[in-house]
């Protein structure tokens, strides 16, 4: 049968309040206006707010008239038939791909390359994300034809929703008979946000007709420290010193990490973590990728979050202005900034002297009152006196030498250095395992606990044993492909039961080998 | 409610000749007003909502033709209007989705059909079946038997749909029998167009009432009448119902040259078999196929000397029939073979049990059935419809090794800013004082707190049954249970099936009501104890407070949901006070979805004339959060989501608010009851300030800026070579 009487066909997937119910109406008003045959439905997620709605749409080329029979429309888009695939989302694009919505013979893919996080992937411990490009190219091989954009950020440009920037695309495509003017008529008759609606039109619009658009440039989230400032004398010695010392292959990650360690403390702090870091790299004989992570977990470890470190960044002018930026108002108006603390024991032990934190501490577990002194604090860091009260626990970094935190981190951190230096020097793998175990640690109050104590269980329960046995390519590369196990097993879920199980097995596998 | 309906209303008003454009639910409104009705009611759920909602907003015109509009506070309140055409030439349609409400209204409609009706009566059922449906998959088919009530099951256009309202209420009154009209999801939602007719005042109706009460005993279904009653369904009413369908042609057949086979399917199945044998090249796009078609509009009763003329001599008949158990096929089975027809009949065979029959299905079974039968001449359309199939599983394939991993599904969860994420919050951060305990679930938004991240909710058996679902286990369960339920399904039936009954058996749990002020979940439709009523009916008393006092409740607590803190320690208290009895907790706060709609135009009304507000959201300090995600877990708002870490050395993306932030305060709260950390952060935007704030602001952003941290030190660069800000750029 001729092909002729082939509608087109659109599926459009789009996540709640992007507006795909009013496109939807903006392609039938383009249709109707035209006098053409056109069928819409559309089948909400399970709920109307949050789950991704599809709308299905059949145009056809003919116009109606009286007295011609009319076709039969469908209410179903078949895998492998569609035409024009719209997606407002890029995994929206990829489940599409995954049902035979998108085939190489027959699909226009309209796509935004944003993501928008599903639940899974924003719930992880640590980062538990599809992998984008992955994606995006898989989306793009399953395509006849591609027209892709980061759509969401062209609206937001344009002060509207991703739906009038789609439609743009949509009309752009050269697949629906309906001439691009009937789609301007269409949301001009609508009435709501025309002139917006336009601008995101007419960026989609180009898109699709391959026209080179330049949108603003993307903002870095961190915005660089002012350049005005030179780095410091002792800054520049210590830079040399990274240049000098260590392999052209980790410097930006070391140099990094002590001007980090630096802002935290000072330059004795810094000349610490290069000293640190000796040994690691001395024992290091592969391609450093052991140094390079080392570095990067011994910088964040140094440069833990304590209250002082937390008011040091909530005080900075950089700080003030994000904020500013992030809550929407204009540079003349007032925005009153709230900060949400609640310092408990734990904050106030970790100034106290060693020697008067921990029986403090011991007696707060013994008594189940570790959390039971957190004041909930909502400081208003708009107001000058608020502003000042942070800015002078920042001032403590001066007294945190002296504080019992500081030690019980250098400790530890000292700890795990021998172990991922004793491991490098048996074998390189183990070494990386070790070093990567820092991850683990994270957080605030209960997060911290649970994380340090992951942590440990990993040392004293894997990491100690091995390096307490005779080196042995079997024991070495059994202990590191444990640790990756484990690690993984600590970070699955929060409350510790699958590394519990790991732990069990691994223990079960050693005494059984 | 959610939406307004004032342009549509227009379209009920179309006369005689004019063409009706819209959706197919709003087309069968239009339907019911043409057929005369008289009332209304009905229950709302996705898909037939909008049924209700679009007559609440015309009200003028069911004055006018004088319709009685009820919204009925369950199905079971809304089937049993039917019985005003018991005794009375009244027409009249209740409407609500099935079968969950079927089910609630099931006792009066199998009353009301053992006494028969002389009034047209009509059910307008939303089927929810299949993709994106939000209910237990069954099928209404089952209701139709075993009530003796006639099932409609149009072809799924307008004019088809609008004609079988009409042609429902001609059926209704000719057997003296309910008739069900069944609508799937995506035939509710369906744009199209029909040319209407004008609308028909009934003939008895609040414009020329009823006068005087008919009484028979024969239309009551008292013992001694029911068994007759029984007689009357089989001897009379389902004949009448069979002679009519058939006389009136309501299911069509459709020619065509391969007449040694044949299909029958349920008219809502109709416009997907056309299209799969377009594309085999078995049909055109204009509904001419070269299989013979017997397409069933009505779906039951069955009419046997249709089903014998249709299938005499075919060699077999392919059955399309969605949903299982597959009612219509042993039917058709019997049929034939009482006929001693020996037509073979495919079906469920060569088509799936349960599920939807969508495009991908119908051509999976057409192309299994043509294999099977082999009819002569098509060998080429049956090797088309084969590669077909492999070529769509080719391609899924393809892609599922090009993404990988399959994309995880997009649960459903709450809004932005809603009122009952916080209780569910609250009841984790309970947990973790007195340990977890067996909640019982139910319908409603708050079901959402089944999913993650919370998984709170170890049951949920249907609407209303929250708390009467735990009766049965608080007792042997070594905590106090928990059981919640939503101000919906309080009015629905738990007043009565759960606090009543709990209360009155010495139950000794723990009830929390969401009361969020509307039907949230179908739409934002007005509860008996909403804060407003609608359009026409005064205000008047109806608190789920004095009603759980009224049923002897002694322990009762109001909670703003946001403060979880709070919410937390009077949960433990409900969970460990020394008192018996049933401990409720009313969970207040509004949905947020109606509450910013409303306060979204005032706060533009009063920034454009010159007053003062303040726009609240929040924010996380991207350098102090650690990507540790804890926050989500405790929230899982759509606003809190993550992004690339913006810090060179850290790899976990961090927290972050979008845009979408309606400053609901929940993650300040959670952030102190949970003792999280303190990235989060409130910004509020002023808007208008007056001149002591403005003056007071450019003095404290001065004084502040002088006392402010000095910048971190720049890293410092190995001249000619990249560092890692750069790198990332």
């Amino acid at each position: 049968m001729a092909d002729t009487t082939r509608p087109v066909t659109i599926l459009i997937s789009a996540l709640g309040g992007e507006g795909g119910g009013v496109m939807t109406d903006w392609i039938i008003a383009a249709a109707r206006e035209q006098n053409l045959i056109c069928q819409a439905t559309s089948v909400p997620g399970v709920a109307q707010r949050t789950g991704a709605t599809t709308y299905y749409l059949e145009v056809f080329r003919d116009k109606l008239e009286p007295g011609k029979p009319e076709p039969v429309m469908a209410l179903y888009p078949q895998a492998g038939d569609i035409d024009l695939m719209v997606a407002s989302e890029l995994a929206e694009a990829g489940r599409a791909c995954q049902n035979g919505f998108v085939t190489p013979d027959r699909t226009t893919l309209i796509t935004s390359t944003h993501r928008f996080y599903l639940l899974d992937e924003k719930m992880g411990m640590a980062d538990s994300r599809l992998d984008a490009e992955r994606l995006e190219k898989a989306v793009r091989a399953m395509a006849k034809r591609v027209i892709a954009g980061d759509f969401v950020r062209a609206a937001r440009e344009a002060g509207t929703v991703i739906n009038a920037v789609l439609l743009g695309a949509m009309a752009g495509s050269g697949l629906l008979p309906m001439p691009v003017e009937a789609f301007e008529r269409a949301i001009r008759s609508d009435g709501k946000a025309v002139e917006a609606n336009m601008r995101g039109f007419h960026y989609g619009l180009s898109v699709a007709r391959g026209e080179v658009v330049e949108l603003a440039p993307k903002t870095r989230p961190l915005p660089a420290a002012p350049q005005t400032a030179q780095p410091a004398g002792t800054l520049l010695a210590l830079r040399d010193r990274v240049a000098r010392d260590f392999p052209p292959a980790t410097h930006e990650i070391v140099i990094e990490g002590v001007a980090r360690v630096v802002d935290f403390q000072d330059f004795d702090y810094g000349k610490l973590y290069l000293d640190r870091l000796a040994p690691i790299l001395a024992a290091d004989g592969g391609d450093y990728s052991v140094t390079r992570e080392t570095a990067r977990y011994l910088a964040l470890w140094m440069a833990y979050e304590d209250v002082i470190r937390v008011a040091q960044l909530k005080t900075r002018l950089a700080r003030l202005e994000r904020v500013r930026a992030g809550s929407g108002g204009k540079a003349e108006q007032p925005v009153i900034v709230t900060e949400f603390l609640k310092p408990g024991l734990d904050e106030f032990c970790s100034l106290l002297p060693a020697s008067l934190a921990a029986p403090l501490l011991r007696w707060a577990d013994r008594t189940g009152r570790r959390d039971a002194f957190n004041v909930g604090l909502h400081i208003r860091t708009s107001t000058v006196l608020g502003f000042a009260l942070l800015r002078m626990m920042a001032k403590l970094k001066a007294w945190r030498r002296r504080g019992y935190r500081f030690g019980v981190e250098q400790a530890l951190i000292a700890r795990w250095l021998a172990a991922v230096e004793a491991g490098l020097t048996r074998d390189p793998a183990l070494g990386r395992e070790i070093a990567e175990c820092a991850r683990l640690i994270k957080g605030y109050s209960d997060t911290h606990r649970r994380g340090q104590g992951n942590f440990l269980r990993l040392m004293d329960t894997i990491v100690d044993p091995t390096l307490a046995r005779p080196a042995g390519p079997d024991t070495d590369a059994n202990a590191a492909a444990a640790l990756a196990t484990a690690r993984k097993a600590a970070l699955a879920d929060p409350e510790g039961n699958a590394l519990g199980a790991t732990l069990e097995k691994l223990g079960r596998v050693a005494v059984a080998s | 409610m959610e939406r307004s309906f004032k342009a549509e209303v227009e379209s009920l008003r179309l006369g005689n000749g004019e063409v009706f454009e819209g959706e197919g639910i709003l087309a069968v409104t239009k339907g019911l007003l043409q057929s005369g009705v008289s009332y209304v009611g009905g229950y709302q759920g996705s898909p037939i909502s909008h049924l209700i909602d679009v007559l609440v907003d015309a009200k003028p015109l069911m004055d006018q033709l004088g319709v009685h509009l009820e919204t009925s506070t369950s199905e079971a309140a809304a089937g049993a209007m039917l019985a005003a055409s018991i005794n009375y030439p009244i027409r009249g349609a209740v409407t609500w989705k099935s079968p969950v409400g079927t089910n609630v209204a099931s006792d009066g409609l199998s009353n009301i059909s053992s006494s028969g009706v002389i009034g047209g009566a009509m059910i307008i059922l939303g089927e929810d079946y299949g993709e994106g449906a939000s209910v237990i998959q069954e099928r209404s088919h089952a209701f139709a038997m075993k009530s003796t009530m006639w099932l409609l099951d149009p072809r799924p256009n307008l004019p088809s749909i609008v004609n079988l309202v009409e042609k429902g209420f001609e059926l209704s009154e000719a057997s003296n029998s309910i008739v069900m009209m069944q609508l799937r999801i995506r035939t509710c939602h369906v744009y199209g167009r029909f040319t209407a007719k004008d609308n028909r005042e009934g003939k008895i109706s609040r414009n020329h009432p009823q006068q005087r009460p008919e009484f028979s005993l024969m239309r009551l279904p008292q013992p001694g009448f029911t068994v007759p009653q029984e007689r009357l369904k089989l001897e009379q009413r389902l004949p009448a119902a069979i002679r009519f369908i058939s006389e009136n042609k309501l299911n069509e057949q459709f020619p065509g040259d391969l007449s040694e086979i044949g299909i029958i399917m349920q008219g809502g199945l109709y416009n997907t078999v056309m299209r799969v044998m377009q594309r085999i090249g078995l049909a055109d796009a204009f509904g001419k196929s070269r299989i013979p078609l017997y397409c069933m509009n009505v779906t039951y009763p069955m009419v046997p000397d249709e089903i014998t003329a249709f299938c005499a001599g075919k060699r077999a008949v392919l059955m399309m029939e969605e949903g299982h158990p597959d009612y219509i096929e042993q039917a058709l089975n019997t049929v034939l073979r009482r006929a001693d027809i020996n037509t073979r009949v495919f079906g469920k065979d060569v088509l799936p049990m349960g599920g939807e029959y969508t495009a991908d299905v119908v051509l999976k079974g057409l192309a299994a059935f043509l294999d099977k039968v082999r009819p002569a001449g098509i060998d080429a359309v049956i090797d088309t419809a084969k590669a077909q199939v492999e070529k769509i599983a080719g391609y899924k394939a393809s892609a599922g090794e090009l993404l990988g991993n399959p994309v995880p599904g997009r649960n459903p969860t709450f809004c932005t800013g809603c009122p009952e994420r916080p209780m569910f919050t609250s009841i984790k951060l309970a947990e973790r004082m007195v340990g977890p305990t067996h909640v019982s679930g139910d319908i409603g938004c708050h079901s959402f707190g089944m999913y993650p991240p919370f998984h709170v909710g170890n049951t949920c058996v249907g609407y209303g049954l929250g708390l009467a679902s735990s009766t049965g286990i608080a007792a042997n369960f070594g905590k106090r249970t928990i059981s919640i339920m939503g101000d919906g399904g309080f009015w629905h039936n738990g007043l009565t099936t759960g606090v009543a009954s709990a209360t009155y058996n010495n139950a000794d749990s723990v009830l929390i009501v969401m009361k969020n002020g509307y039907t949230s979940a179908t739409g934002w439709q007005f509860l008996p104890s909403s804060a407003q009523r609608r359009e026409g009916l005064e205000a008047q008393d109806q608190s789920i407070e004095n009603a759980l006092r009224g049923v002897g409740i002694k322990w009762m607590r109001k909670v703003n949901n946001y403060k979880v803190g709070s919410v937390a320690k009077v949960l433990r208290e409900a969970l460990t006070t020394a008192e018996k009895g049933l401990k409720v907790i009313i969970a207040e706060g509004e949905c947020m979805l109606a509450k910013q709609r409303r306060v979204r135009a005032e706060d533009a009304k009063n920034i454009a004339a010159g007053r003062r507000v303040a726009k609240a959201k929040f924010g996380v300090d991207d350098q102090v959060c650690t990507g540790d995600h804890s926050c989500i877990r405790l929230s899982g708002c759509p606003s809190l989501t993550i992004k690339e870490n913006p810090d060179p050395l850290r790899r976990d993306p961090v927290a972050t608010v979008i845009e979408s932030c309606v400053g609901c305060g929940l993650c300040g709260e959670v952030s102190h009851a949970a003792i999280l950390c303190p990235s989060f952060y409130k910004t509020e935007v002023v808007h208008n300030p007056g001149v002591v704030e403005r003056g007071l602001d450019r003095l404290r952003r001065r004084v502040i800026t002088w006392l402010a941290t000095p910048p971190a030190p720049p890293t410092p660069m190995i001249p000619g070579e990249v560092g890692l800000a750069q790198a990332a750029e």
